[in-house]
């Protein structure tokens, strides 16, 4: 029990409640039908984005999935330009070409996007992999996804190459044992994914989601693999809170599963800890309002920018 | 500079092996590239000249190669990716239907995309119907990509160059019935072909012939015996898909005031609706007859090499066509 214990955890509680604060201003904007896409929420899953994004450096490639947005902030980027995105602006971070979550991108600070099919990222970072081993640069490529889209085929083809190249790739499975209503032991023939990135030859982890810390250790001893060249993967196991998109009543689901769901927290179980760390009541929730704040004060911004013109649509197809 | 006899194939690993040296960002991967120097021969000795590390032979992984070529893109690579059949590159659809045409857009233009796939492509040697297609019109389709089908050695190695230097993807349809022919092609490192600029092949009067990639010579054999029966035909070969070359077809037309196009993919849906119905909107004035199309029959490509021979235009069929039309 340290000083240095504390600030750690109390910097990922706060990557955890930026990601939180900012999902409920999506969340609100969905459910007034300002933004009609689909927003599909990450509750419950913000320690494994904000554990991950922890050990990575600020040029280290992100392809994040559609699950939450934790992930962007924790990577650092500017909430403003996400913001800017669900709300259709010209200042989101696709100049106005939005709407959602779907195509943030953030090159400066590795945030390379997101494909519409999912299972797109394998072989994308299997690629950023490649560039940075021919260019020498020292950097690593993540990839986030679920327990559904483990199943694709592109699974197999990058995960073969990533490891006969060595590539320096750091996959991470956010198994929360749901895609869309289907139960993954309903439709997988395994409860756990990591054993076939084993097989492939990945370096893997097994981690309880829910705790931040456990996250970031493992984040950090398979990144460190990655950065070595040995390809790593983390399966994170957790819990989806919500319904898979914002609305989605989950008539399929067990009142008592999404109870559950709930204890195990992982904002909750930080808390916890942080007191248990000698962190005061008024620490914690100073964190969570001035991540409330900030985000209100980025829509506010977003707002600002103009919404695009019809010939928008015609700029940027070609380099 | 000098000029050199050398054959399509050639041609098209002297671009690969000029652009390795001259750009240390550009990569080669795919299957049997390496040692093997491809099952087409297509990429001989530059696993040796530029080195494991950039030529690289890939597993049975399409989705890997058109997929990672575009992730190593994004890491500022110049890839080149080789499928060892154009009908494989279908196996990766979303790959080449999705991530290549429109990552960069999607993300708002933050990215370039300088990926070229090599596609080779077409009819020949009873490789059958999943192994001899021509799916240039699905790509003509997707907004996004640019596409190459030369018809020469001189236009495999000045097109593959400028796809390479290009920040845009490119698809290389290269024509494997053409892999030996031989031609004209020069040694200087700087002459490039620029995309958008149609060849005319054969100039001419009395009719004007479209045609592309291994079609070109069939319809150059074409004319040339219908110029022994004072007809006088005019062959065009835009080269490059996407762009097209409108404006050297149209000028043609407005002279012939024919136009026949020829190609190789299946009829129905193929290229040639495309550039026909164009004409009907823009040339309607200027013609004198129907636009026909002459084009793969609506099947499968069977694996019997006698009947294969009957999925793609022949110099009859073509003869026959340009005399119904100047007939008209
Ligand atoms: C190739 C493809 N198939 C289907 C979909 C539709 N889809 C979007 S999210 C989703 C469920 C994904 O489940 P999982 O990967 O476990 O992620 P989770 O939603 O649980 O975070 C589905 C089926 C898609 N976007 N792409
Ligand atoms: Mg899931």
């Amino acid at each position: 029990m340290s000083d240095q214990d504390r600030a750690d955890l109390l910097a990922l509680y706060r990557q955890m409640a930026r990601g939180r604060a900012l999902e409920d201003r999506v969340n609100a904007l969905t459910n007034s039908r300002e933004f009609r896409g689909f927003f599909h929420p990450g509750r419950g899953q913000e320690g494994i984005q904000a554990g991950v994004c922890s050990v990575l450096r600020k040029d280290d490639y992100l392809l994040y999935a559609h699950r939450g947005l934790t992930y962007l902030t924790a990577k650092g980027m500017d909430p403003v330009r996400i913001l800017g995105d669900f709300l259709g602006r010209v200042g989101g971070s696709t100049g106005g070409l939005g709407a959602g979550t779907v195509h943030c991108v953030d090159v400066e600070n590795g945030i390379m996007g997101q494909g519409g099919t999912l299972g797109s990222s394998f072989t994308l970072s299997a690629g950023l992999g490649l560039a940075s081993q021919v260019l020498k640069q020292d950097r690593i490529a993540t990839a986030f996804f679920g327990d559904g889209a483990s199943a694709r085929g592109t699974f197999l083809e990058a995960g073969v190459t990533i490891a006969a190249w060595k590539l320096p790739v750091l996959w991470i499975c956010e198994n929360n044992g749901w895609a869309v209503s289907a139960r993954l032991t309903d439709v997988q023939g395994t409860d756990d994914i990591a054993p076939r990135a084993a097989a492939l030859g990945f370096y893997t982890e097994v981690v309880d989601g829910q705790d931040v810390r456990a996250v970031q250790a493992a984040a950090r001893r398979a990144s460190e693999k990655a950065r070595a060249g040995q390809p790593a993967f983390i399966e994170a196991k957790t819990s989806r809170v919500e319904g898979h998109y914002t609305g989605d009543v989950q008539p399929y689901r067990d009142k008592d599963d999404v109870a559950q769901a709930k204890e195990r927290d992982p904002l909750l179980l930080a808390q916890t800890q942080l007191i248990e760390l000698g962190a005061s009541d008024a620490d914690v929730s100073s964190i969570w309002d001035e991540a409330v704040a900030e985000m209100a004060a980025a829509e506010d911004r977003a707002r600002l920018s103009p919404e695009p013109t019809g010939d928008r649509i015609f700029e940027g197809l070609w380099a | 500079m000098t000029s050199t006899e050398i054959t399509y194939a050639w041609a098209i690993n002297h671009a690969m092996d000029e652009e390795m040296a001259r750009d240390p960002r550009v990569v080669l991967f795919g299957q049997d590239v390496g040692r093997m120097g491809g099952v087409f021969g297509v990429t001989r000795n530059l696993f040796e000249k530029h080195g494991p590390e950039r030529v690289r032979d890939v597993s049975i992984v399409e989705h890997f190669v058109v997929g990672g070529a575009v992730g190593a893109a994004l890491g500022g690579l110049r890839p080149i990716a080789e499928v060892q059949f154009a009908d494989f590159l279908l196996v990766a659809g979303d790959e080449s239907f999705h991530k290549l045409p429109k990552w960069r857009y999607m993300h708002g233009g933050a990215f370039t995309i300088p990926v070229v796939i090599r596609a080779p492509s077409g009819i020949q040697g009873g490789v059958g119907a999943e192994h001899s297609q021509s799916p240039e019109g699905h790509y003509w389709h997707t907004p996004g990509l640019k596409i190459a089908v030369p018809s020469t050695p001189a236009d495999a190695k000045g097109l593959l160059k400028s796809a390479i230097r290009d920040d845009d993807p490119v698809i290389f349809f290269e024509t494997r019935r053409l892999y030996r022919v031989k031609g004209l092609v020069s040694d200087d490192p700087e002459l490039l072909v620029p995309f958008g600029q149609a060849s005319v092949r054969r100039e001419g009067s009395d009719l004007t012939v479209v045609a592309w990639a291994g079609m070109v010579p069939e319809v150059l054999a074409a004319a040339e015996m219908l110029a022994a029966e004072g007809l006088s035909i005019e062959v065009i070969d835009p080269r490059t898909l996407v762009p097209f070359d409108w404006e050297t077809v149209a000028a043609s037309v407005r002279k012939t005031s024919r136009l026949l196009i020829v190609h190789e993919a299946p009829l129905t849906m193929g290229p040639g609706a495309e550039i026909a119905s164009r004409a009907a909107d823009e040339l309607f004035a200027e013609l004198d007859a129907p636009v026909r199309r002459l084009a793969g029959p609506d099947v499968p490509i069977p694996q019997n090499m006698a009947l294969e021979q009957f999925c793609f235009p022949q110099v009859p069929e073509i003869v026959a066509a340009a005399r119904e039309l100047i007939r008209w």
